[in-house]
């Protein structure tokens, strides 16, 4: 029987170079292709995959979201979040989803056909910094906080946190409203709640607080070339 | 028409989802990948490709200097940007620096192709989100 796996990834160029990847494997079948994460879920309840593949930084619905709710839906749902950084807070959120593999996309070509063989396989995978992290006890409940942690902020809920993330991606309440089926002035009572919760006064305090929280991700400009001696130079 | 490609991206699974857009068209040949400008740079000079596809934010050397480079180095090669900024203001720097044509990844399954074939016949091609698709004769 094919082991089958749903990619969600908001980039069809990605998802392309990730069936490419997975279905060089015998026996692998890649069943179906989600853009974000919303329809990842959909996606996952109709068509019940043994793995599904989730981009972090998907609009509408990111990837930790995404983990959250599929595992809360169904504990089975085997989930591998790719991701461009590995940061302490991105790792911390990702296992306490749910995720059991964890993958850097810059290594994806490298480590993401043993990630799915080892969910494959009822193991977790995640990359060698995750292990690191897990050794140092970062993960063990009861853990002491790091004395250069931020204070917690309050806990959204995850309704707040979905209409978190599409606010920051500048939708206005009534978009809102239409892409989570619910009425207007239903968005705009969780958003004051939101607004209250978190102490803020703008959407621009709220954008802030969706970057910092990975609810959406951004593309920095390129920093400049480092200034190599051996590099090539102009003719 | 056959088209010589030459992929530049530090993502190797981007590289791979273009090859394998780009390969799905008779005669398009991709002869080499590189992950970041300087290695796109010393490639361009080996393998001489028709069009370079060349992300913007990589390693070592970004890929706006390397078009700036390149521009110099090999005049003949066109230069098409596939990259997540969907900013108009990159896309200028872009074109300033010497490409022939900007498209953003999150279409790119739907521009490359076009894109593609336009540079490599010298017109200019452009494609953000916020704007329609452009070509330039």
């Amino acid at each position: 029987m094919k082991l089958r796996i749903l990619l969600a990834d908001d980039h069809e160029i990605v998802r392309r170079g990730l069936r490419s990847l997975l279905e060089k494997r015998e026996g692998w079948e890649v069943c179906g292709e989600a853009s974000d994460g919303r329809e990842a879920i959909e996606k996952a309840l109709e068509l019940r995959p043994d793995v599904v593949i989730v981009d972090i930084g998907m609009p509408n619905l990111n990837g930790l979201d995404t983990t959250r709710q599929l595992v809360q839906l169904d504990p089975q749902f085997k989930v591998i979040v790719l991701t461009i950084t590995d940061s302490d807070q991105v790792i911390r959120e990702a296992l306490d989803a749910g995720a059991r593999g964890f993958v850097l996309k810059s290594d994806a070509a490298r480590d993401l056909v043993t990630a799915v063989e080892a969910l494959q396989n009822k193991r977790m995978f995640f990359t060698p910094r995750v292990n690191d992290l897990v050794l140092a006890g970062f993960l063990e409940k009861g853990h002491a906080v790091s004395r250069t942690e931020a204070p917690k902020l309050p806990t959204l809920t995850t309704r707040e946190r979905e209409i978190t993330q599409l606010l920051a991606e500048g939708n206005s309440s009534k978009e809102v409203a239409s892409l989570l089926n619910l009425s207007t002035k239903t968005v705009e009572t969780h958003r004051s709640n939101i607004m209250r919760k978190l102490g803020f006064h703008s959407i621009r305090d709220l954008v802030v607080y969706a970057i910092k929280n990975n609810l959406i991700q951004i593309e920095l400009p390129p920093p400049p070339s480092p200034k190599s001696p051996t590099g090539p130079t102009a003719s | 028409m056959a088209i010589r490609i030459l992929l530049v991206d530090d993502h190797p699974i981007v590289r791979q989802g273009l090859k394998t857009l780009l390969e799905g068209r008779v005669g398009w040949e991709v002869i080499g990948e590189a992950s970041d400008g300087a290695e796109a740079v010393e490639k361009a000079r080996d393998l001489n490709p028709d069009v370079m596809v060349l992300d913007v934010t990589m390693p070592r050397m970004n890929g706006l200097e390397a078009c700036r480079l390149l521009r110099r180095q090999s005049p003949q090669l066109e230069i098409l940007f596939v990259t997540q900024h969907d900013s108009p203001q990159m896309m200028r720097e872009a074109m300033d620096a010497g490409a022939r044509g900007y498209v953003v990844k999150s279409n790119a399954a739907r521009d490359l192709l076009a894109a593609v074939e336009a540079v490599s016949q010298h017109r200019v091609f452009t494609a953000l989100n916020s704007r329609q698709a452009t070509e330039l004769h």
